[in-house]
């Protein structure tokens, strides 16, 4: 039995899902900002599966189009979580509650 | 045997994406994640993209969870305390949602009347390194160039960031054919190893930049 498109859908859908849960009950941001990736990742797996089904290399393009963007995302975050714990000597996003590095 | 190669490497993403947010110590999350990764790479090759599978291990297995682990490993990360959250209701909002979300998953997986692919015999280039390069620079040219400013952009921003207050005391000025010097010739009370370099002209005005004053 091959592997139907719902099945990936589902997949994706889970691991967002998992995603979600763990930017909310999480408190360190280190552990929020990995969350974010695989919410980023559960996305990508919905384009590409997308662009395998319907035979278009769009969704691919926009798969790789994203993961640039979450390199971008990366290097910033980790850049503000550098500042972050300079000023404040912890990672816990309740201490960091003031919009000031 | 696609389906079972299908729901091992699921499984194992699913599992593996549980330990992220389970995990207390954040570099066990940041292995986990990592096989998160790999395990959607395996999924795209068999989706026929062997490309983004590539990238897929390269740029996040690779170069994103590298710079994670080494920021975790940098900052010296305590693990997380345990009850100690101010915001209480935040761990039933969140199983309540995910709930809510799977419950919906489940709903359309009975339901929805399954999408029938017709099965293509002849083998397709979609997916293949040749079909991406060839669309990315001509179709989506212009996703492509502002893709590249953003990364010019994160660039930036992430030195701007990342340094030490800035290159220069408020009282330093560079000095054209100024002589760099370290720590240690200028100020007589400094460890003699103390090699931070100084850039001035005399020995005075270096000491003056670095609000030294002098020992007699």
């Amino acid at each position: 039995m091959e592997p139907q498109l719902s099945w990936y859908l589902a997949l994706s859908a889970i691991l967002f899902t998992i995603g979600v849960t763990g930017v909310i009950i999480k408190r360190n941001v280190i552990a929020m900002f990995m969350c974010i990736e695989l919410m980023l990742n559960a996305v990508n797996l919905t384009f590409v599966a997308f662009a395998s089904f319907f035979q278009d290399v769009t969704g691919q393009l926009f798969v790789f189009i994203v993961m640039t963007v979450a390199a971008a995302e990366a290097a910033v975050g980790l850049g503000i979580i550098i500042a972050i714990f300079r000023n404040r000597e912890s990672l816990d996003v309740d201490e960091a509650s003031i919009l000031k590095l | 045997m696609l389906a079972l190669l299908f729901i091992l490497f699921a499984g194992l993403a699913i599992g593996c994406g549980l330990a992220v947010v389970a995990q207390r110590n954040p570099l066990y999350s940041a292995i986990s994640l990592i096989g998160v990764f790999i395990s959607l790479a395996c999924l795209y090759v068999m989706l026929a993209a062997p490309f983004i599978a590539a990238v897929q291990v390269i740029v996040y297995a690779g170069a994103i969870m590298v710079l994670v682990v080494f920021v975790i490993m940098l900052l010296n990360v305590e693990q997380e305390e345990r009850g100690r959250a101010r915001l209480k209701f935040l761990v039933p909002t969140a199983v309540a949602l995910s709930a809510v979300l799977i419950a919906e998953v489940a709903f359309i997986l009975v339901t929805v009347q399954e999408f029938r692919v017709n099965p293509s015999s002849a083998p397709s280039n979609v997916g293949l390194t040749h079909s991406i390069g060839a669309q990315l620079f001509t179709r989506y040219l212009l996703p492509f160039e502002i893709t590249s400013i953003l990364l010019l952009m994160a660039i930036v921003g992430a030195m701007t960031l990342a340094r030490r207050g800035g290159l220069l005391s408020p009282n330093a000025r560079i000095v054209p054919g100024a002589q760099v010097l370290p720590l240690s010739m200028v100020d007589p009370n400094a460890e003699p190893d103390d090699l931070r370099p100084v850039a001035a002209n005399t020995s005075e005005e270096a000491a003056r930049t670095l609000g030294i004053t002098k020992r007699d």
